[in-house]
């Protein structure tokens, strides 16, 4: 009697401690999961802390649910996903609250694996987190989790989870998750809305906030779920709305990859052209001087494996240039100074010397190689929601910007410029007043060349470094001389953003494959009217 | 002098290819492949004959001759495989169940010969009319006939255009009921596309010494002046460029039951710029040497290949280079050359002996 009179007074006050203060009893069980007297106590345990949903309780249950909570001194860790040095991992604690270790003299802990204590929890446990993975992981460190997680986020109506929700929402960093969070929130707000000026300005709230699944949300509101035929038609219309700014901001998008597109050409088109209208050579191996300044953008970046960050994308700029423009003026001297005013004998030596270089690279470094986007270039400029351009594209077209501007300065304002354009208009005359010519074409030639270099470091930001990159693109930059007008500074940007454009358009209606034959076509026709280019020498010049 | 000096290569080449390689495979010295891997060099000298008329002598560098070869290949092929199966295996994997409409004709030998000859000509003739008439000539002719091949290429890769996509036509088993796989039907193949050579070779002997070749070797020297004279060059040209799709679809319809395969690569870039680089090697302008660059060329790459694979490009390019740069007339201008300065010598010496 007595005794069960005692086990009472217990079982009630443990029964007010859990009603007043839950955070307490939370404490209780995360105890008896670190240390459990069985395993049916720990599965207990667990099985009430799922049922709580304390959030303080969630940074522990995450790392049960991804297997890596341990025990030091006594105190429930976890570790970053990656080790940050030699094996090492940085420990972050769990419960009670969470934060990063740091050792005596306050730096980071780190320590092995070995040095940690496991905590095993047996799978069918784990199995029992299941269904609230989406509610702690909504505290994941990791915003792509984070996503996930509102997106997996089931009984909305329930208060608890609306709380925790706004919770999170309120405290978001990432503006992906951020606008993913807050779809939710308002998503709640307007199924519960009760009148029609709330549910509006809800649907308005949506619709400005435009996550991705932002349409066909406001559409299944507004077929049936909402409380009157304005609403739901208010709703509609406000999904149609995002649906044709969506495939506005599409087509921006597919004309950023073709300005981008563009940019590449008209970068590899310049030097082509440039050699072309001044020797008259037709160089093949052009693509292959973008292969080896791609390739030297590699070998710099191997040099520099250890740390460095940026610099080795810095330091290849120039680089892949003179290396590139080097080789040229190798070429240039062996082989292509024979072969002045003869292009279709120029074309077949070159096609020659690529298929030589091209075997070279792919004798020294195999078939598939990557050089890694400088953290600097990474990820992208979030111009609105769905519209993100990337920050190696956008650097590409800067560079070519750059470069363009810098060729006509040269072209137009050096006593160089001068020169090379005298040779390209008449090359005996300038002989005669004086200008030498096989030595203008030689740095003619070294320009042209390492502005391919040049180009192929830019290309090693969207693509792999493969031996016969060069290849790819050799025809494509060729059709862009032909419809500029060769020796055209304007033409060749021109056509260069014109093919770029015309590309990606044509890609939006046919697949590639098409488009590209479709521009061939469009191509052979404007050749019809301007057999020379867009941009032909005035004058009526007899040829021969 | 010329006319014995020209029947001396005939004889060499006719004693050769007619009587010790058959000899050579009768006896047992040589094995039917070795013999069916001539016979499809002989289908490249076809095409390599139309590639000299363009370009040799009419100074068109056409780079979609590799693509009228394919052409004339894969028309062959569709037959053989319609002669196979009713529904060829990609279609079936494609989940395509009714064959497609231009797959049907090429269910009879006799239509299917005709298509593979009109097609090409008459893409020949298409191309060559929009290209001619806009006075499009020299690099840019060059240029933009190769990014035509590109973009074919390009299509016969897709899957979707039905053609076998990246893994091509092939496994054939019979055409007209003989079975491609027995050494008298290679044999056979190998007589026809050796007398099919002969023929296109004077057939094109003919078209250079007629009136119309020599009108096409005006042009090659001087357009215009060919032009201000009324000739309409357009029509020349456009005829060559028409005689030599038609040789290359010949040279490809041969070329493919000897080979059992037809794949995109025939068309590629590399492949088309290869051709034109037979007749460069051999001696443009000239017919025997487009004939004797592309058996040489394709004789050096299976040498090549098997005995020092990793070197086979560096090879093939050191020629390009070495060509263009010092034999600017091919084998049969250093042949020539060699000649001139042996007999220079012997006159020399004559003299100073006398």
């Amino acid at each position: 009697m007595k005794n069960s009179l005692k086990f009472g007074w217990i079982l009630l006050l443990l029964l007010v401690a859990m009603a007043s203060r839950a955070q307490d009893s939370s404490s209780l069980y995360v105890a008896q999961l670190l240390h459990p007297q069985s395993d049916s106590v720990r599965t207990h345990a667990i099985g009430r802390l799922v049922a709580l949903r304390i959030p303080a309780t969630f940074p522990l249950l995450m790392a049960i649910n991804d297997k890596k909570l341990y025990l030091l001194d006594n105190q429930a860790i976890t570790i970053d996903g990656k080790p940050s040095d030699e094996e090492k991992y940085r420990l972050h604690r769990v419960y009670p609250d969470t934060r990063p270790l740091h050792n005596s003299s306050g730096d980071p802990l780190l320590l092995s694996l070995s040095q940690l204590k496991t905590v095993d929890i047996p799978r069918a446990d784990r199995l029992l987190l299941l269904p609230i993975a989406p509610l702690f992981n909504l505290y994941s460190p990791d915003a792509q989790k984070r996503i996930q997680a509102y997106g997996q986020l089931t009984d909305l109506q329930d208060p608890q989870v609306q709380k925790i929700l706004a919770d999170v929402v309120s405290k978001e960093t990432d503006y992906n998750a951020l606008r993913i969070g807050k779809e939710s929130l308002y998503a709640i707000q307007l199924h519960t809305a009760k009148n029609e000026a709330t549910a509006k300005a809800y649907i308005d709230s949506i619709a400005r906030n435009w996550s991705d699944n932002a349409s066909a949300l406001l559409t299944a509101y507004g077929s049936g779920k909402a409380f009157n035929t304005n609403t739901a038609n208010y709703a509609i219309e406000k999904a149609k709305q995002l649906e044709s700014k969506y495939d506005n901001l599409q087509r921006i998008q597919n004309l950023f990859s073709g300005l981008s597109l563009g940019s590449i050409l008209i970068l590899i088109a310049l030097g082509l052209s440039i050699v072309y209208g001044l020797a008259g050579v037709i160089n093949m191996a052009h693509g292959e001087f973008m292969m080896i300044g791609a390739y030297t953008t590699y070998c710099i970046q191997m040099l520099f494996s250890r740390g460095y960050g940026d610099w080795f994308f810095i330091i290849s700029l120039p680089l892949s240039f003179i290396v590139a423009g080097l080789m040229g003026l190798i070429l240039e001297r062996l082989v292509i100074r024979h072969l002045y005013s003869k292009p279709l004998e120029s074309l077949l030596a070159t096609w020659g010397i690529s298929l030589i270089l091209v075997q070279t690279a792919r004798l020294i470094f195999g078939d598939l190689t990557a050089v890694k986007t400088p953290q600097l270039l990474a990820g992208g400029w979030q111009a609105a929601p769905h519209l993100t351009l990337p920050y190696n594209r956008i650097f590409i077209i800067a560079l070519t910007a750059v470069m363009v501007l810098l060729t006509y300065l040269m072209l137009f304002k050096t006593k160089l410029g001068l020169q090379i354009r005298a040779v390209t208009q008449n090359r005996q005359m300038s002989a005669c007043l004086g200008v030498e010519t096989r030595r203008i074409a030689a740095v003619t030639f070294f320009i042209g060349s390492g502005l391919a270099g040049l180009a192929g470091c830019a290309i090693t930001l969207i693509g792999n470094v493969v031996p016969d990159m060069g290849q790819t693109y050799i025809v494509d930059s060729f059709l862009v001389v032909v419809t500029g007008g060769v020796g055209k500074l304007a033409g060749t940007i021109v056509s260069g953003l014109g093919i770029g454009f015309f590309t990606k358009i044509s890609e939006a209606f046919f697949q590639a494959v098409y488009g590209k034959v479709f521009i061939l076509l469009f191509i052979m026709l404007f050749m019809q009217y301007k057999p020379k280019g867009l941009f032909p020498d005035k004058g009526r010049i007899a040829e021969e | 002098m010329k006319t014995n000096n020209s029947s001396l290569y005939y004889i060499l080449f006719i004693a050769i290819f007619a009587i010790l390689l058959p000899a050579g495979h009768l006896s047992g010295f040589l094995s039917i492949n070795t013999i069916s891997i001539w016979g499809r060099y002989f289908c490249f000298a076809i095409a390599a004959l139309g590639i000299d008329l363009i370009w040799g002598y009419t100074g068109i560098l056409s780079m979609c001759q590799a693509f009228f070869f394919c052409l004339g290949s894969y028309g062959i092929a569709m037959h053989l495989v319609l002669q196979k199966t009713a529904l060829p295996d990609f279609m079936v994997w494609n989940k395509i169940t009714t064959l497609p409409f231009f797959w049907q004709p090429f269910n009879s030998f006799s239509l299917t010969v005709i298509l593979c000859m009109l097609i090409p000509a008459a893409l020949a003739f298409l191309i060559g009319f929009v290209l001619f008439k806009s006075r499009i000539k020299g690099v840019y002719m060059a240029i933009i006939t190769q990014a035509l091949t590109l973009a074919m290429w390009l299509i016969f890769l897709r899957n979707e255009t039905n053609l076998g996509g990246t893994n091509g036509l092939t496994d054939f088993k019979t055409l007209l009921g003989f079975d491609l796989a027995n050494t008298q039907v290679k044999l056979a193949l190998y007589f026809i596309s050796f007398t099919v050579l002969c023929l296109a070779y004077m057939a094109c002997h003919r078209i250079t010494r007629s009136k119309f070749g020599k009108v096409l070797q005006a042009i090659r020297d001087s357009e215009s002046r060919v032009s201000y004279t009324a000739y309409h060059t357009v029509n020349f040209k456009l005829a060559v460029f028409v005689v030599a799709a038609l040789l290359a679809a010949v040279g490809g319809m041969l070329y493919l039951p000897q080979t059992g395969i037809i794949t995109p690569g025939r068309m590629d870039v590399k492949a088309s710029v290869e051709m034109v680089m037979w007749v460069a090697l051999g001696g443009r302008g000239n017919l025997k040497g487009a004939v004797i660059g592309a058996l040489l060329v394709n004789f050096l790459y299976s040498v090549c290949t098997s005995w020092f694979p990793d070197s086979w490009l560096f090879i093939l390019g050191f020629l390009f280079v070495i060509t263009v740069l010092y034999f600017d007339k091919g084998l049969i201008g250093l042949v020539t050359t060699l000649r001139a300065r042996i007999g220079n010598l012997y006159l020399k010496t004559a003299q100073t002996t006398n």
